[in-house]
């Protein structure tokens, strides 16, 4: 079988080594990233953040050889979380992919550990919040959609990819409160959990909610296809092309953001030098030309924090989101 | 699966059973109560083990009242051999990591085919490549990192 | 016809000798990773998926690859249901219920040949669906919302009394076990951990394949240490494949049946290929009532559940390709696959890129031929590997399977799982308690409770809403006369046996 070949070769060098008894211990020699694990399954944003970074990491050689995509799902990336603090802390080949979804369950104490349990490597870029409607839907405006739910918040069911109380359902509530939903009301709004972005929208043009909550970058399709209608973007500015159109929450009078990041984090025990040489991978695959078309064929724009600076922006990030929780009530 | 030696009406072993699952289905019921409905959610997270919990403990009721047929136990000298596997089986588990994918593999393959039979002159032999061929197809062919050996990369 | 036209030119890409070539490797391959118990898909294309970049092969040429691999994994997996009694993978439970009787009554080679060519009807009857209807059945699998698929999985639980021959209340109990044990981890929807007693290990749930392993693999080791020493000892017999392939005119009605049963819960995403075999298996099972000898080597055991588990594989490409949903495990790893390719499944596809579609279309009828061929060496050879004495084959298979749990995520916590899994599959053997509606509560279970719970929070509280719509009222109904029909038939049979 010629798979063997490609990896049998190093590995008898390196066998051979032993055998002539060189197996001294040599000094510790940050090693390429060769795994990444996306704490969910195929599909979603974090499995896509693993598989197209491993995939350009190799085509840019900033690897030797592969690195492999270890899909491990589970309580909202809890599992892959617990497993590398327990298990894999000081493993410098490894990074795990995150997102603000991340911090919202570290914020609201959903993880087996704080940020400090992790080292944070980078975020290569940002995915944005939108709101859908189905493209018969009675609700052509964010305004309308949003009177709706004001005046009877009951009325309206909607979806999205987290829990109650996730970061997609966070950005909806901030919606409704910017709009004017008093706060002893929000638990009267119907939140209903999808296994992701794609699954909530197919339900919704299937009649069975009325309005979606989600990130652009998984359900760009639906919006190109015309199946849905994008009642706003929760960005500051207006997205680049292709989307150029669709309207932000701010430029219809709701001061709402609500992007999505996209990043790695490593086990809390790598030494310095390896972190530093890690977080080196990633900056040169954000520099290269291959990442910014990667990243706009899906939804995400480009941006980078890397090393110390992105280490504080996770803490921040934490803190607004647990700031925001706690103001809406999911956490007291 | 009519191969597992002929049925009889072991009355005996389905009440057990039915006793077990009884209590599993009424535990799983009480601990459920302990479950919180988080933020805005209807339906918690205690209510389909409930609902589970329900007919499991109601057929397991009616097991211990008409209880059906069992297949034969099977003797000592079996019994033995199953814990042997069990127990063989359990220890491999405990010893990969620590030991090393193949120190602890070549023991187990040589063991567990004494354990199902195998003299000491087939064991030995076959259990180390049966051992070996298992190496090199998950490590190699396959390309599963397995533990290695303390202190070596093999 | 715009489509035929795309189609040809995909099997005309498709049947390039080159292409041909990759489709036998690809097969072969899938065929051999699959057969080894624990092994199954996410193996053979995790495996591939580097080989092929590295190879530098074009996207056509890799997708033929993969897609064979995918393809023969799954029928390996038949292989070791059928001659092991250990299913390679989920789908492949069903086919243990018959395939094995039939093995070890010296019907092996028949079994094999038989599923070999159901599963290739199969996925013609899919992929002619999926050519003719995939726009129509799009809009119909969306009119299922989640109190619509709550009714889809009570009409499986209703129907699963009728899985093996012995008693209801056994069945029903293992489905109820196998639910509960389907409720362990953390709950997705409020984070909670349940019965998780402390252990992370368990907050990702119990994985049904370390489950499926134990309960197959470990159970049928244990059993065997008990088995008369000369009886055992006696090879088993495999025989040929082509009397299979003969019998499978007569079984054309199961095949039928269950190619369209299949089909149509594989458009369904979130049923998926298990729920397609079982269906099919149960219906087929209720079909022919007292006139079968279902549980027992009745050859339509193994047409209805290969054909179902096929069909649903290639309906299921519906949902994924034109909705990018998964609908199964399988399917996400055929997700995976995809993506890793730059190609980004959803409502565009079919428009933008039909080549890449249809070229997929094309590669895997064109892997199914290739097993139906392939199928006929594979036989002997595996008939040759079950000659070596069980002293050999018990430890390696036992083993396989072992590394092949450690593998999926290093955790010899999964190994002690698969471990008390294997007791628990012995003494619910030992029982007559039916181990498939435990695996099946374990797969399904998940799906069911969150459908549920979905229902509930859209009508924000109300229960009406899960018999509020025509489709879940039809399935009930169809529940309920399946479970008569089932009690009737079971009363019947214990008439005359009295």
């Amino acid at each position: 079988m010629p798979i063997t070949t490609t990896k049998i070769i190093p590995r008898l060098g390196a066998s051979a080594l032993l055998g002539l008894g060189l197996a001294v211990s040599l000094p510790s020699q940050a090693l390429p990233i060769d795994e990444c694990i996306a704490p969910a399954d195929p599909g979603g944003g974090w499995d896509f953040t693993c598989r197209s970074v491993g995939k350009l990491m190799r085509e840019l050689d900033l690897v030797d050889g592969n690195v492999q995509v270890t899909n491990m799902p589970g309580g909202v990336g809890a599992v892959a979380f617990s497993n590398v603090a327990g298990k894999r802390a000081d493993d410098s080949n490894l990074m795990v992919a995150t997102s603000t979804v991340g911090m919202t369950q570290i914020a609201q104490g959903r993880y087996p550990g704080g940020a400090d349990t992790m080292r944070w490597l980078a975020m290569l870029g940002t995915d944005v919040g939108v709101i859908l409607v189905d493209d018969d839907s009675p609700y052509e405006t964010l305004d309308q959609l949003l009177e709706a739910i004001v005046e009877d918040p009951t009325s309206v069911a909607m979806a999205g990819s987290s829990g109650a109380g996730g970061w997609d359902h966070i950005r909806a509530l901030r919606l409704a409160k910017a709009a004017g939903l008093p706060g002893d009301q929000i638990g009267a709004l119907r939140w209903v959990q999808f296994d992701g972005g794609g699954p909530a929208v197919t339900q919704m043009m299937g009649g069975h909610v009325d309005a979606v909550s989600t990130d652009l970058g998984e359900i760009a399709g639906f919006i190109e296809s015309g199946d849905v209608r994008a009642l706003a973007v929760l960005a500051e500015e207006p997205l680049p092309e292709p989307f150029e159109e669709l309207p932000t929450a701010v430029s219809q009078g709701y001061d709402v953001t609500g992007y999505n990041w996209r990043g790695f984090y490593t086990g809390g025990e790598v030494s310095d030098d390896d972190y530093a040489a890690m977080v080196d991978t990633l900056e040169t695959l954000y520099e290269s030309d291959e990442w910014k078309e990667v990243a706009a064929q899906n939804g995400l724009v480009p941006l980078w924090r890397g090393g110390e600076a992105f280490n504080d922006f996770v803490r921040e990030s934490i803190d607004d989101v647990e700031a925001i929780s706690r103001e809406i009530g999911v956490i007291q | 699966m009519s191969d597992e030696g002929a049925s009889d009406r072991a009355v005996l072993g389905d009440r057990i059973a039915g006793a077990v699952l009884a209590l599993l289905a009424l535990g799983a019921w009480w601990h459920a109560q302990t479950f919180v409905t988080g933020f805005m959610q209807p339906v918690g997270p205690g209510v389909f083990p409930r609902l589970v919990s329900v007919p499991l403990g109601l057929l397991a009721l009616y097991l211990i009242v008409r209880p059906g047929l069992n297949h034969r136990w099977p003797g000592a000298a079996a019994l033995c051999r199953q814990l042997g596997v069990l127990l063989l089986l359990g220890a491999y588990a405990a010893f990969l990591e620590p030991w090393g994918f193949v120190p602890s593999t070549l023991v187990a393959t040589v063991v567990l085919m004494r354990l199902f039979g195998a003299n000491w002159r087939q064991a030995l032999p076959y259990g180390v490549l049966l051992g070996l061929a298992l190496y090199v197809l998950f490590e190699f062919a396959l390309g599963i990192p397995l533990p290695d050996m303390p202190g070596l990369s093999v | 016809m715009e489509i035929l036209d795309f189609l040809a030119h995909g099997f005309a890409v498709a049947l390039q000798p080159d292409h041909l070539l990759l489709a036998l490797i690809g097969c072969t391959i899938g065929t051999l990773i699959g057969a080894l118990p624990g092994l199954g898909p996410v193996n053979g294309v995790a495996l591939l998926i580097p080989l092929a970049f590295n190879f530098g092969l074009a996207p056509t040429a890799a997708l033929i690859l993969l897609v064979s691999v995918y393809y023969g994994c799954m029928y390996g997996g038949r292989i070791s249901s059928i001659v092991l009694n250990i299913p390679g993978d989920e789908p492949a439970m069903m086919t243990t219920l018959d395939g094995y009787p039939m093995a070890r009554a010296g019907r092996g080679g028949e079994a094999l040949g038989l599923s070999a060519v159901a599963s290739f009807v199969g996925a013609t009857v899919a992929t002619i669906g999926l050519t003719l209807f995939a726009p129509l059945l799009v809009k119909v699998a969306i009119r299922f919302g989640p109190a619509e698929y709550f009714a889809l999985f009570v009409l499986a639980f209703a129907t699963i009394g009728g899985v093996t021959s012995g008693s209801f209340t056994k069945s029903f109990i293992a489905a109820c076990l196998g639910l509960l044990l389907g409720t362990v981890g953390i709950d997705p929807v409020s984070s909670v951990a349940r019965y998780t007693f402390g252990w992370y290990e368990l907050y990702d749930g119990i994985d049904y394949i370390v489950a499926l392993v134990g309960l197959f693999a470990v159970s049928e080791c244990l059993l065997f240490l008990e088995r008369d020493r000369d009886k055992a000892t006696a090879a088993m017999r495999i025989g040929s494949a082509i009397p299979g392939m003969r019998r499978s005119l007569d079984c054309a009605s199961t095949i039928g049946r269950g190619s369209v049963i299949g089909f149509i819960s594989g458009v369904l995403p979130g049923a998926g290929a298990s729920l397609g075999s079982f269906l099919s298996y149960v219906l087929e099972k209720r079909w022919w009532g007292a006139r079968g000898k279902f549980g027992e080597g009745d050859p339509r055991g193994v047409a209805a559940p290969e054909a179902g588990n096929n069909a649903a594989a290639g309906g299921a490409l519906i949902p994924m390709l034109s909705l990018g949903i998964p609908g199964s495990g399988t399917t996400a790893i055929l997700l995976a696959l995809l993506l890793s390719m730059n190609i980004t499944p959803g409502p565009l596809l079919f428009e933008q890129q039909p080549d890449m579609v249809w070229g997929l279309v094309a590669a895997l009828f064109i892997g199914n031929v290739m097993l139906l061929v392939l199928n006929i060496p594979l036989v002997g050879f595996f008939a040759k590997v079950l000659q070596a004495p069980s002293w050999f084959l018990m430890p390696m298979v036992t083993l396989v399977a072992f590394v092949g749990i450690y593998s999926l995520n290093n955790s010899p916590f999964d190994l002690y799982m698969m471990l008390a899994f294997g007791v628990l599959g012995y003494v619910l053997r030992k029982l007559e308690i039916p181990t498939v509606p435990v695996v099946l509560g374990l797969l399904l279970g998940g799906q069911m409770e969150f459908n549920l719970r979905r229902a509930m929070s859209i009508s924000g509280g109300d229960w009406s809403i899960l018999w509020s719509s025509g489709i879940s009222i039809g399935i009930y109904l169809l529940a309920i006369a399946l479970l008569l029909a089932g009690l009737v038939y079971a009363l019947m049979i214990k008439k005359r046996l009295e």
